[in-house]
């Protein structure tokens, strides 16, 4: 297990050193430097900037600076905001992102396991047709979508939340429903036709004709199968809440990362870009370290397979 | 033989409700197994001999349902009773093994808590009194290194070891009937000899009755007391082993018997396969389900399924074809 | 059923005149795979819905601007933000010669019309009193008022009475009605559709290959090829696709090519992984150790053996990619890193309705709209092709 945990973090750290050299050189590709594009510069100001934040270096010392920088949890000054650095712009966004996304990764888990648990237990009757009928329209509407009509719809026409911020609590459920809909709908989806799987298998026959009470062959014996392909997943879904957030707080303006992000994005201010992606990628990782950690607990087929490489 | 028979099964008939219509799996069946008693039900895939016994202990899957019939177990019909004393029933008093114990066992729970669930569900006893039975169970089934293995997982056993396990589950509260739905199949040849053995040596010491249903007539021949012949879900000819096998009386069985190859015969005998296929159940024949791939058939057998026929021979040996009718021709070919 | 003891005519004793294979005809009617494949399909309606649709959409995007009266960049800046639906008034000069109009309650305009709801042009206000907000028209020698003192805003006659609505009307030149810039909303829509579905297939197709190529290889091959594949194959499905997708719009700056590159060479992983499976899978199957012992070689195996038998679970990953590349393609627009202007997609047009939301919501319905409509026919159908080809995963 330690062994398995020590090669999957130097993993980690393999990837992790490719996507930042990655995203370095890809920012650094861009034609032009990030001043060139404003037009009220004059060169020697240009040059001026290219010198302070040392674009006027070679590139491989620019890249190892960063590289250093990195280590230190440094990354770097923001080329727009004069005097802010990456590192506070992230920890400015940071609060709200993570609220917004655990809160829709918190519906995502606690709504959409039990739904599908309910579709499955119903197979064919109404409660699964209710459940596959929202699950298919929350897999099929974009969030960003789901989003701006149900701004329309609740904060515009019906004034029961408000359009913008996170003052009220009530602020936080549009943001949240768009962002955990698409995936909410996915993870329900995928419990059902995991626990039906599971519910057919071998298996379970054996544990209702040992006499176990329903709850127990349910829970013990199905559900505790039917979670594993719902915990690999969970990766992904984290992932995806992040990048679905650049969205959902452009729309509801709220003040978080996705939304420096976007922002930066329309500034071309490259070392934001650069240092949220890094940010992102490193919390992905860690992530799905977890997931699989997780999943480890529940698959003890997995360890064997570990064991004997 | 005792004259209560354990196990009473009366004119079972179940059925699965499919979206292409109604498959009648199991169409009345009668038969009744004594305490102690091994009973080998064969036929081949889709004869309706797996789905009886799912039946009487009421798992089947959700589109199915016991149509007809009574199913007495000491006294009580297993299939009026309320499902919360169903329950208490299973793997308790009766007990069943399955096929393959690659799948029949949770591949992500231990062995041990297998078994130890089971007990405790049952008997009610401390953690630890379930964990000093489970060894002991797994020390008759013959386990080697019984206590460390209760901690290994499926996937770390072989398919032999595997359903030893199956069957220190099934044995774990002492049950008086024990359903093995074709406990070898899925084993290797060698292995499927040591798990019969083992099952004829604990049915002898524990003294419990046994339902075993195969497709191998070499199983029956070797553990079972008795046999019921199935095909289309109905019993085509039952009786004792050792009479069936000597005298079969109907012509599947006859047909069943040609078709498995002998060592021991003085010449050279060609196998002869039953031609055609098993009956589509969704529209099973009219009369007899043999009747289409019977060499025998009579006008009468397409038209109408045959009654039951006591053979003179012995009193428990019966055969449902026409061929028995006192008005039949008499044909002397394969019948005794 | 008889009783063993009555006795029964002679004649049901004679032999049964079984046909020759007549033991053979008992079993159901057997399919063919394909056979079973499409007949499953075909009676599979959601699925079927989700063809249709789909069919429909290629049709009307790719001929639907070829016979509109209107293009997709043409702007009328006097017709910006016109509704679909009008409600349509209609005013006596005095002379018997009616006036149909209809007020834009987002600018408080008003716009003359024929009776049938085609629109004719934007009409003068005589006068703007901003301090009592209305707005005075004059029709020969009637006066209409638009008072927009509150809102919503109303029509009032001379006698400060409310006008009455003629009829209701929906909007001829413009059905579905035009945008901010006056541009046509029914004729960017269909070429946003055009976008839209261009983007997704080339997209997919480039994935499609990228990922049938390096997963066949990496399976045909398996071995040490196969392990150094995989191990890149992982790391690349550890890096936030999305992102990936980002930088590159980023660095490649927007457009139609971009978007295309973008998506195309980033999420052929699961295609990848998914041929590699069945490569894997199908490489001991024994048809193909026979195909080699009759001495066929690689690419004929390959081609002719494995490929076809692989086509099931790659042909239900494509119809799911497709969605996904639409999808992926919207939201970069939506966040102005897609198509650039005067182009349109789906996302585009979207994110230009997020910003008249307010006063123009009807603007948000139609990309809406079509957005989700078509996500929801290549789930049906995806999800379709998928039962029908595996029944066995039907849940």
């Amino acid at each position: 297990m330690l062994a398995y945990l020590a090669k999957r973090v130097g993993m980690m750290i393999i990837t992790m050193f490719l996507i930042i050299t990655l995203t370095f050189f890809l920012m650094h590709a861009i034609p032009g430097g990030p001043f060139t594009s404003e037009k009220m510069l004059a060169p020697e100001i240009e040059a001026a900037l290219n010198a302070k934040f040392g674009l006027d270096d070679p590139i491989w010392v620019q890249y190892i600076n960063y590289l250093k920088g990195i280590l230190t949890f440094d990354l770097g000054p923001s080329f727009k905001y004069p005097g802010v650095r990456v590192n506070d712009l992230i920890l400015d966004g940071l609060p709200v992102t993570a609220q917004t996304g655990f809160l829709a990764l918190l519906c995502v888990a606690a709504l959409g396991i039990p739904l599908g648990v309910l579709a499955a237990l119903n197979q064919n009757k109404w409660q699964d047709t209710a459940v596959m009928m929202f699950a298919t329209i929350g897999v099929a509407i974009p969030s960003y979508v789901v989003a701006t009509v149900a701004l329309y719809f609740f904060a515009l026409k019906l004034n029961l939340v408000p359009t913008f911020g996170l003052d009220d609590w009530r602020g936080y459920i549009l943001p949240v429903v768009a962002l955990s809909g698409f995936w909410l709908s996915f993870i329900a989806r995928l419990s059902r036709s995991s626990l039906l799987e599971v519910l057919g298998q071998d298996y379970m026959v054996t544990a209702k004709a040992k006499g176990l009470h329903p709850f127990t062959v349910l829970f013990k014996h199905g559900l505790r199968n039917a979670l594993i392909p719902i915990v690999t997943v969970l990766g992904p879904v984290v992932a995806n809440l992040l990048t679905g957030s650049f969205v959902i707080e452009q729309i509801f303006a709220l003040p978080g990362i996705g939304r420096h992000f976007v922002l930066s994005i329309s500034n071309r201010d490259y070392t934001t870009i650069m240092g949220i992606t890094i940010f992102y990628a490193a919390f992905l990782m860690v992530m799905i370290l977890i997931v699989d950690m997780l999943y480890m607990l529940l698959d003890p087929r997995i360890k064997l397979a570990e064991k004997s490489k | 033989m005792s004259n209560h028979p354990l196990l009473e099964v009366k004119d079972l008939t179940t059925s699965f409700f499919t979206s292409r219509g109604e498959v009648q799996a199991v169409r009345g069946v009668s038969f009744d197994v004594s305490p102690g008693e091994i009973v080998g039900i064969v036929g081949e895939s889709g004869s309706g001999k797996s789905i009886t016994c799912m039946s009487i202990l009421r798992l089947l899957k959700s589109n199915g349902r016991v149509v007809a019939g009574q199913a007495h177990f000491e006294g009580q019909d297993l299939l009026k009773l309320a499902e919360h004393d169903m329950r208490k029933l299973r793997g308790d008093d009766i007990a069943m093994i399955f096929q393959d114990p690659m799948t029949s066992l949770n591949p992500t729970l231990t062995v041990g808590e297998q078994i130890i669930e089971t007990i405790i569900a049952h008997r009610g006893s401390s953690r630890k009194a379930a964990r000093q039975r489970a060894i002991e169970l797994f020390e008759l089934v013959k386990i080697p290194e019984a206590a460390s293995r209760l901690n290994s997982y499926p996937h770390e056993f072989s398919g032999g070891m595997r359903q030893r396990v199956m069957i220190a589950i099934a044995l774990c509260c002492d049950p008086k009937l024990l359903i093995a739905d074709e406990p070898t199949t899925a084993l290797d040849v060698t292995i499927q000899r040591q798990i019969l053995l083992l099952l004829k040596e604990i049915q002898a010491r524990l003294g419990m009755a046994i339902i075993l249903i195969t497709h191998d007539l070499g199983v029956i021949a070797e553990v079972a007391d008795r046999i019921l012949v199935m095909y289309g879900g109905m019993v085509m000819e039952t009786g004792s082993v050792d009479t069936v096998f000597a005298r079969p009386n109907h012509p599947y069985t006859q047909g069943l018997l040609t078709s498995v190859p002998k060592l021991r015969t003085a010449h050279k005998e060609r196998l002869r396969p039953i031609p055609g296929s098993p009956p589509d159940m969704l529209r099973p024949p009219v009369g007899c389900p043999f009747a289409p791939r019977c060499l025998r058939a009579m006008q009468i057998c397409v038209g109408e399924v045959p009654p039951i026929f006591e053979m003179g021979d012995q009193q428990t040996h019966k055969a449902k074809c026409w061929l028995h009718h006192p008005d039949a021709p008499t044909n002397d070919e394969g019948a005794a | 059923m008889s009783d063993a003891k009555t006795s029964i005519p002679s004649k049901n004793w004679a032999p049964a005149r079984l046909g020759k294979g007549e033991a053979e005809y008992i079993a159901a009617p057997s399919l063919t795979y394909w056979q079973d494949v499409r007949q499953r399909l075909w009676q599979n309606k959601p699925a079927m819905l989700g063809l249709t649709f789909i069919l429909f959409l290629i049709g009307a995007a790719f001929l639907g601007p070829l016979i509109t009266p209107h293009t997709y960049y043409d702007q009328d800046l006097k017709l910006s933000n016109i509704a679909p639906i009008l409600e349509v008034y209609e005013v006596d000069d005095g002379q018997g010669a009616p006036t149909y109009f209809f007020m834009n309650s987002g600018n408080f305009k008003l716009y003359e019309t024929n009776e049938h709801g085609a629109l004719k042009s934007i009409l003068r206000a005589k006068k703007k009193d901003l301090i009592k907000k209305r707005h005075i028209y004059e029709f020969g020698d009637q006066q209409v008022f638009v008072d927009f003192s509150q809102l919503p805003a109303r029509l009032l006659d001379a006698e400060e009475n409310q006008l009455a609505v003629y009829g209701t009307k929906w909007n001829q030149t413009y059905w579905f009605g035009t945008d901010s810039l006056g541009r046509d909303v029914l004729v960017r829509q269909l070429y946003g559709a055009r976008i839209s579905l261009t983007v997704a297939f080339i997209a997919t197709l480039v994935n499609f290959f990228i990922g049938i190529f390096y997963g066949g290889i990496s399976g045909y091959f398996g071995g040490n090829v196969d392990n150094v594949m995989m191990r890149i194959v992982e790391v690349i499905a550890t890096i936030p696709l999305t992102l990936y997708v980002i930088l590159m719009m980023v660095v490649l700056q927007s457009g139609f090519i971009s978007i295309i590159v973008a998506i195309g060479t980033v999420f052929w992983v699961d295609m990848a992984r998914i041929v590699r499976g069945q490569m894997l899978t199908l490489k001991n199957q024994d048809y193909v150790d026979a195909a080699r012992t009759m001495g066929a070689g690689t690419w004929r195996i390959l081609t002719r053996h494995l490929l076809p038998n692989t086509i099931g679970p790659i042909l239900v990953t494509l119809t799911l990619l497709i969605p996904s590349a639409i999808f992926i393609e919207s939201f970069m627009s939506f966040i102005g890193l897609g198509v650039s202007v005067p182009m349109a997609s789906w996302g585009t047009l979207t994110s230009e309705a997020v910003e008249t939301l307010r006063a123009y919501p009807y603007q948000l319905f139609f990309p809406a709209a079509a957005i989700s409509l078509t996500m929801f026919a290549f789930n049906f159908l995806g999800d379709g092709l998928r039962d029908a080809l595996d029944p066995r995963l039907r849940t």
